[in-house]
């Protein structure tokens, strides 16, 4: 899984909105040290934030927010989500299982800092994610079957932009499936992460063109485009944008219980917003 | 069901938002927005539960101003097509099995690849989500046979889909004033100083 693209745009959000959606990114920073130790809480990310927001709009109740303290920060006060464990349990899970594998992936192919920076932090997470896995192997499964799918395509040097994607987009299908029991709501989950997913790895391989052509890295648009960026640009933009549109029809025919605005604020701001400063290199503000 | 939740508006609304609201959702789970999509039949459904929850509103506010035009359920049977070279793979298309109807695909070769040899295989890769590649085979089989409306109108589909621009929004241009409205304003400026009798000065 590729990290920080899916971040909201908080100059569109409702005050009460924001402040809900940092509630759940901090819930999910204490769900972190709760469970796999304080020092886990550094790879809290947004990505898995968001996959915290959708696995609480998903739940029949809400206990809503109470005030604590940031463990960080002493002086500062943050407001917490009451209880919604089981929520913030699988995206916590989430957390430590794709750094994990990407840790995994590092240690298999990466320079050599890389690998001895990786190879440090590696007893931890061994352990962690054992306790993750044990907790919810289904999404440590959907992980563990990116990885190995990821590390056959990009071994393939005519690999198409869709079968490299692939991979990513399956395993958000099916992390974000395990969400609900409701079969219909299975469905729409199903593609609406499998669009997301393919989004971010995307997003994430359009950011690392120039990088990726000048290392000869693995990059499906540098395989299907050569090291012209500049013409192709349009192409780039559309496929990523037909990736929002199924992600936002999806999106549309779900119902969920709470933190639409949050979703919404992502699908209608946040992710396109990201997509043109990166294809565009447009300030972000 | 309270047809007012699903249309999303308060009892007390008046007609005209009744209305706009229904337009909306019509909008929102139109079938032309589902065309191809594996999600077809739950958008079908919503439209439904839309239609009977403004019928029902309609109906007991009467004499209203809210007029029972609900959007017909549109002719969306893939039926359409008479004679086809693949019956087997439409058919396994349309069950889901997308990997036995490729396997048929690839089965064919040489002049057997005709249009809708290549719209078909733009049919699969769509379901599967291969979005680039179903889109090329899309513009393949288009180009063979440029006259097909089912080609024609799945290749639209996605077109209009590799443009996302969601409610309108647009980060560019979003504030600040162009050229354009330097220069009308100028203009405006400029005829209200004739209209009282200012000449010359500006």
């Amino acid at each position: 899984m590729v990290f920080g693209f899916v971040t909201v745009d908080k100059s569109e959000m409702l005050g009460k909105d924001f402040d809900a959606y940092k509630a759940i990114y901090c819930s999910l920073c204490k769900q972190l040290g709760k469970e796999y130790t304080f020092l886990s809480r550094f790879i809290l990310s947004y990505d898995c934030t968001f996959y915290a927001v959708m696995a609480l709009s998903l739940e029949d109740s809400c206990s809503g927010f109470c005030v604590g303290r940031c463990k960080f920060n002493p002086l500062k006060k943050c407001n917490y989500l009451k209880s919604n464990e089981e929520s913030l349990s699988k995206a916590a899970a989430l957390s430590i299982i794709s750094v994990y594998y990407k840790l995994v992936d590092n240690i298999a192919d990466g320079g050599f800092f890389e690998k001895l920076y990786c190879y440090c932090l590696m007893p931890f997470f061994s352990v962690w994610h054992k306790k993750a896995k044990k907790k919810f192997p289904k999404i440590e499964s959907a992980v563990a079957q990116m990885s190995k799918a990821q590390f056959e395509a990009e071994r393939d040097i005519t690999c198409s932009i869709d079968k490299a994607a692939d991979p990513t987009a399956t395993m958000l299908s099916k992390v974000l499936q395990i969400l609900t029991d409701n079969e219909e709501k299975r469905r729409i989950l199903s593609a609406y992460g499998y669009f997301l997913g393919k989004w971010i790895y995307l997003i994430d391989a359009a950011n690392d063109y120039e990088d990726d052509v000048k290392k000869g890295n693995f990059n499906p648009y540098v395989i299907a485009y050569g090291d012209d960026k500049a013409s192709h640009i349009k192409d780039i933009n559309a496929s990523l944008d037909h990736c929002l549109s199924e992600c936002l029809l999806s999106y549309n025919l779900l119902e969920v219980k709470r933190f639409d605005r949050i979703i919404e604020n992502l699908l209608f701001y946040g992710l396109p917003k990201k997509q043109k400063s990166v294809l565009y290199k447009e300030n972000e503000k | 069901m309270n047809p007012y939740q699903v249309l999303g508006v308060a009892e007390t609304a008046t007609d005209a938002e009744v209305k706009t609201a229904y337009r909306e959702l019509a909008k929102k789970y139109h079938p032309d927005n589902y065309a191809d999509s594996p999600l077809a039949d739950l958008a079908e459904q919503k439209m439904k539960e839309v239609n009977e929850a403004y019928d029902m509103i309609c109906d007991m506010r009467k004499n209203g101003g809210a007029s029972r035009s609900t959007y017909s359920q549109s002719s969306y049977n893939n039926s359409g097509y008479t004679n086809t070279s693949f019956p087997d793979v439409r058919r396994l298309i349309k069950e889901g099995r997308l990997d036995d109807a490729m396997q048929i695909l690839n089965g064919v070769s040489g002049t057997g690849r005709n249009a809708e040899w290549y719209f078909l295989m733009g049919m699969i890769f769509s379901r599967k989500g291969w979005t680039e590649q179903a889109y090329s085979y899309f513009q393949t089989a288009c180009r063979m046979e440029p006259n097909n409306q089912e080609f024609m109108s799945a290749l639209n589909n996605m077109n209009a889909r590799r443009h996302y621009n969601p409610s309108g929004y647009n980060t560019a241009n979003s504030s600040g004033c162009s050229i354009c409205d330097v220069c009308t304003t100028l203009i405006c400026l400029d005829c209200m100083c004739d209209c009282c009798g200012g000449n010359g000065c500006c």
